[in-house]
C-alpha cells in the first residue's frame, strides 16, 4: 500500500477553527482502492483570502477549505478570483451563513461541497474524505485518457511504418526494373518483380490483420455465436495448410475428438487455427511437423499448435503476444509478417474467457495453446 | 574491383543495391547485424560500407559507424537514414566530423541508381 499526500489550505480567520481543522486532519487518513493506497493530508493556513490567493499562486493545493465570512475579500471573492485554476483543486465552502444564495453563488463559482459551522471533527472528515476521493478518480480518469491517447499514438506510428518498409522496397525494385539499372540479365528483374508481389501480399495481410483487430477491438462486428463443432473447424483449416505445408516439406497432423463442440463464432475460431498453423510452418524448418492438438473437458476446449521450428527464448516468448512485435534474428529474416496475428489471438481468447500461452524452446520448437470457454455469455 | 559492404537487416534493401551496385562493377557483400559486419570487415576488407542507421536498436548503426571509423578511420562510410523523419530529429545532411565520423547521409527511401553515382564519386576521389 503506498500512502500518497494531498494538500489542504485552511482559509479562516479564527486560529481556533484553523487549529481545530489541522488536528482533526493531521493524522487523518483515507483509503483509495483507485491508487491502491491510502491519503494523508499536510495543512496549510491562511488567515485572510488575500493571503489565500497568494499561497494558491504559488503552490495549488488539492483541497481548499474555504470560509465565506473573511476580513477584507470574501470566500466568493477567492473563489472568483481562483477561476482557472479551479479544475486543479476541489474547495469545501465553511460558512455559519449558509443561505440559499451564498450556496447558489459558490456552486456557480465551482465550489465542490459545503460544510456547515459549526462542524463536529467527524463531518469535516467525511467531506473531506468525499473531496480526496472524487478528486483522484477524476485524476486517475485523466491518467487514463492519457494513457490511451499515448497508446493510440504509438499504434499508429509503429502502423505507418510498417505500411511504408513494404512501399520502399516495392518502390526501389519498380524503378530498378523501370530504368533497367541493374544490368541486363532478365532473372534479375524477374526476381525483383516476384518479391514486389510478396511484398504486396504482405501489405494486404497486414491491413487484413488491422480489420480483424480494429473489428474484435471495437465490438462493431457481430458475434456470430453458434453451436460449432471445431475438430471440423480445425480438419478444414489443416487442409487448405496442408499445399502450402508440403511445399516447405513440413508434415501437418491434426489429434481431435471425432466431434467437439462448443459455442463459438466461426470466423473467430477460424482466425486462431489459422494464425497458429500458418506460423508453426513458417517457422518450421525442412522435414519438421506440426501438431495440431485439440482437447475438452466439461467447461473449455484446448486448441494446441506444437512445430520443431526454431522456437523462441523466455526473453522472446514474453514478448510475443504483443501488438507489431517480431522476433528478429537471421532465423527469421525472411520470413515475412504483420506482427498482429498472435496479439489477435490473444485479443478473441478474452472475448472466449479463455487465454493464450506459448511454451518454447531455442532450436527445438515452439507449442501454441489457446484455451476457450466451451459456453459464452451472450 | 572495389569491393562495398552494405550494412542493413532489411532484405528488400540489400537485395536491390546488390544488384545495382553488381550490374555497376562493384564487388558487394551483405551483412544483416553489427555482429555479422564486424566479421565481414575483417574478411572481406571493403573500400566502402553503406550502413543503415536503424537496425536493431534505433542506435546500433550509429555506435558501429564509430566503432568502425575508430578501427579504420580512412573506410569511407555512407550512412542511411530515415530517422530524421521518425525522431523528428533536426540534423543536417552533411554530418559534424566530431559528432558521427561518416562520409555522407543519405536520406532513406534512396535510388539504388543514385546511392551507386554517390559511390563511384566516394571511390573516385
Amino acid at each position: 500500500m503506498n500512502t500518497e499526500a494531498m494538500r489542504i489550505l485552511v482559509v479562516d480567520d479564527e486560529p481556533g477553527m484553523r487549529l481545530g481543522v489541522e488536528r482533526a486532519l493531521r493524522d487523518f487518513e483515507v483509503s483509495a482502492p483507485c491508487i491502491n493506497g491510502k491519503f494523508r493530508f499536510d495543512i496549510a493556513q491562511a488567515e485572510t483570502g488575500e493571503d489565500a490567493l497568494e499561497m494558491i499562486a504559488a503552490q495549488t493545493p488539492d483541497i481548499l477549505l474555504l470560509d465565506h465570512k473573511l476580513p477584507g475579500i470574501s470566500g466568493l471573492d477567492v473563489l472568483e478570483k481562483m477561476t482557472g485554476k479551479i479544475g486543479d483543486c476541489l474547495t469545501i465552502m465553511i460558512t455559519a451563513y449558509a443561505s440559499l444564495e451564498v450556496a447558489i453563488t459558490a456552486t456557480k463559482r465551482g465550489a465542490y461541497d459545503f460544510l456547515a459551522k459549526p462542524f463536529t471533527p467527524d463531518e469535516l472528515k467525511g467531506a473531506v474524505r468525499k473531496a480526496a476521493r472524487h478528486l483522484a478518480l477524476t485524476r486517475q480518469a485523466c491518467r487514463l485518457a492519457e494513457e490511451k491517447r499515448q497508446v493510440r499514438f504509438q499504434f499508429i506510428s509503429v502502423l505507418a511504418h510498417e505500411l511504408k518498409a513494404p512501399i520502399s522496397s516495392i518502390e526501389g525494385y519498380l524503378n530498378i526494373v523501370m530504368e533497367r539499372s541493374a544490368g541486363d540479365d532478365q532473372a534479375t528483374y524477374d526476381n525483383m518483380l516476384s518479391r514486389s508481389v510478396i511484398r504486396l501480399g504482405g501489405m494486404r495481410k497486414l491491413i487484413d490483420d488491422l480489420l480483424d483487430l480494429t473489428r474484435i477491438e471495437s465490438g462493431q462486428k457481430k458475434r456470430d455465436l453458434s453451436e460449432l463443432d471445431i475438430s471440423n473447424v480445425a480438419g478444414e483449416s489443416v487442409e487448405a495448410f496442408t499445399p502450402e505445408a508440403t511445399e516447405k516439406d513440413v508434415t501437418i497432423e491434426l489429434h481431435c475428438p471425432k466431434s467437439l463442440k462448443m459455442t463459438a463464432d466461426r470466423g473467430e475460431i477460424e482466425i486462431i487455427l489459422n494464425n497458429f498453423i500458418s506460423n508453426a510452418i513458417k517457422y518450421n524448418r525442412s522435414g519438421g511437423r506440426v501438431d495440431v492438438t485439440l482437447t475438452g473437458d466439461d467447461d473449455t476446449v484446448t486448441i494446441a499448435v506444437s512445430d520443431t521450428g526454431i522456437g523462441m527464448t523466455p526473453e522472446e516468448t514474453d514478448r510475443l503476444f504483443g501488438e507489431f512485435v517480431r522476433i528478429k534474428n537471421p532465423q527469421t529474416r525472411n520470413i515475412l509478417g504483420s506482427g498482429l496475428g498472435l496479439s489477435i489471438v490473444k485479443k478473441l481468447a478474452d472475448l472466449y474467457g479463455g487465454e493464450a500461452t506459448v511454451t518454447s524452446k531455442p532450436d527445438a520448437g515452439s507449442t501454441f495453446t489457446v484455451t476457450l470457454k466451451r459456453t459464452q455469455e451472450t | 574491383m572495389a569491393k562495398v559492404l552494405l550494412i542493413d537487416d532489411d532484405v528488400d534493401f540489400v537485395e536491390m543495391n546488390k544488384a545495382v551496385l553488381t550490374s555497376k562493377g562493384f564487388e558487394v557483400s551483405e551483412a544483416y547485424s553489427a555482429a555479422e559486419a564486424r566479421g565481414k570487415i575483417e574478411d572481406v576488407k571493403p573500400d566502402l560500407i553503406i550502413l543503415d542507421v536503424m537496425m536493431e536498436t534505433s542506435l546500433a548503426g550509429f555506435d558501429l559507424a564509430r566503432e568502425i571509423s575508430a578501427l579504420h578511420p580512412q573506410l569511407p562510410i555512407i550512412m542511411l537514414t530515415g530517422i530524421r523523419e521518425a525522431k523528428d530529429l533536426k540534423f543536417g545532411f552533411e554530418p559534424d566530423e566530431t559528432w558521427l565520423p561518416v562520409t555522407t547521409f543519405l536520406e532513406k527511401p534512396v535510388n539504388p541508381s543514385d546511392l551507386a553515382e554517390r559511390v563511384k564519386e566516394i571511390l573516385g576521389n
